[in-house]
């Protein structure tokens, strides 16, 4: 099953809609890759509000995705993280690698993602 | 064959029912476990638990002390009777049995000492029965009672858009901590909160459990977008904490709450001011 990604001005938005098997995480990683190199996006939105268990190679992923998204020049924020996923991940100390920006649902992590993005700029003209 | 020695008791008991419970009421009453109830109420007593016995005798099984255990422990706490009349009501009737038993075989003493062997353990164990029902009874409420304090002791107030306040009174131990987690991240996804102010002022003592569970927190809260204050740590509070060596870097710490709602509000670019009248 291919999942969707859709581009929205200079960002991509991911949204996992069920549980997928590990072949089909490293498969999506892959996707986005290409994708954010073929349009050059600058931010990328993933959501895993559908998500109610969240393991730990998932987690790595998402965090692999965001550290490789940064290479390509692409800030990322995972949104719409549940209560019960947030203390799993947090059991399973995934936190403590996990230097992935997070927002409650997709209007936040927009937001967010505007505000790293000027941050960078900003810092780059100073 | 021992089968047959109960159901001897239990045929013992049926046939003198009327004088055993004439003599079970005057001593009871004597002994002032009987005040302020009346003659039907000790009657309706008297006739559940010398049915519960009877039938226990008969048939072997405690199945009937469990059911009537169940009943008199929940009338027990309906009522505010005492643990004491109903245990004793019970001992006074193993005690007035077993005299019976003796005085009825008092000439054939072999006879006297199987009953008494059949007998004993079967009174006993009712009374166990009946004894650990009342236990788990008060340790059920005691439990309840607990669970409705610790709601009450952990309110999540939403003080401004987008700003949460978790003031934290009392001991913090690990269930409190883990119920105290589930209900802020709730609150958060149900008011979109951006900040969370945690505040210690009411927390004795902060040891490394409250410590790290404050850090599971913060990380917890971030994941769902929503940066963590904490305040009101006492100077005792912060020498042990930083003496227990934990990395509470990542941290926002401030002196007093006020303090935190000042940063909180900076943070949201939030402006309280006085209006000019």
């Amino acid at each position: 099953m291919d999942i969707p990604i859709l581009k929205i001005e200079d960002f991509l938005v991911v949204t996992i809609q069920s549980e997928l098997s590990d072949d089909e995480i490293s498969k999506l990683q892959e996707d986005i890759l290409l994708r954010i190199k073929d349009v050059g996006a600058t931010g990328l939105i993933i959501d895993i509000t559908a998500l109610d268990i969240v393991d730990s190679f998932m987690g790595r992923t998402l965090s692999n995705v965001a550290a490789t998204a940064e290479l390509l020049g692409a800030k990322t924020v995972v949104v719409g993280i549940r209560p019960a996923v947030a203390v799993t991940l947090v059991e399973l100390g995934i936190r403590v690698k996990w230097n992935v920006n997070t927002a409650l649902n997709l209007e936040r992590g927009r937001k967010l993602l505007k505000q790293l993005i000027g941050a960078e700029q900003r810092g780059g003209v100073s | 064959m021992s089968q047959n020695l109960e159901r001897e008791l239990s045929a013992l008991f049926e046939d003198h029912a009327d004088q055993l419970k004439g003599q079970w009421i005057t001593e009871m009453r004597e002994s002032g476990l009987l005040e302020q109830m009346s003659d039907v109420e000790t009657e309706a007593r008297y006739t559940a638990l010398y049915n519960t016995v009877v039938s226990t005798f008969r048939t072997g099984e405690f199945e009937d002390v469990e059911k009537y255990a169940k009943i008199i422990t929940e009338e027990a706490v309906m009522h505010d009777m005492s643990v004491e009349r109903i245990i004793g009501g019970i001992l006074k009737l193993r005690d007035i049995y077993e005299r019976f038993i003796f005085s009825k075989y008092r000439d054939d003493e072999e006879k006297l000492y199987q009953l008494l062997d059949s007998y004993e353990p079967i009174a006993n164990n009712i009374l166990t029965i009946v004894t650990m029902a009342f236990v788990e009874e008060r340790e059920r409420v005691i439990h309840e009672q607990q669970r409705a304090m610790m709601s009450l002791s952990t309110p999540v107030l939403q003080i401004r858009e987008e700003i949460l306040v978790l003031p934290l009174i009392g001991t913090v131990d690990s269930e409190r901590a883990e119920q105290i987690l589930e209900e802020l991240l709730d609150r958060i996804v149900e008011v979109e909160a951006s900040v969370v102010i945690i505040d210690l002022t009411g927390v004795p003592i902060i040891d490394s459990l409250v410590a790290n569970h404050m850090i599971k927190t913060v990380h917890a809260a971030k994941m769902l977008g929503a940066d963590t204050i904490i305040t009101g740590i006492s100077p005792a509070n912060a020498q042990t904490l930083a003496g227990l060596g934990i990395d509470i870097s990542m941290l926002i710490t401030k002196n007093n709450l006020r303090a935190g709602l000042w940063h909180a509000d900076k943070m949201l670019g939030f402006k309280v001011r006085i209006e000019d009248r």
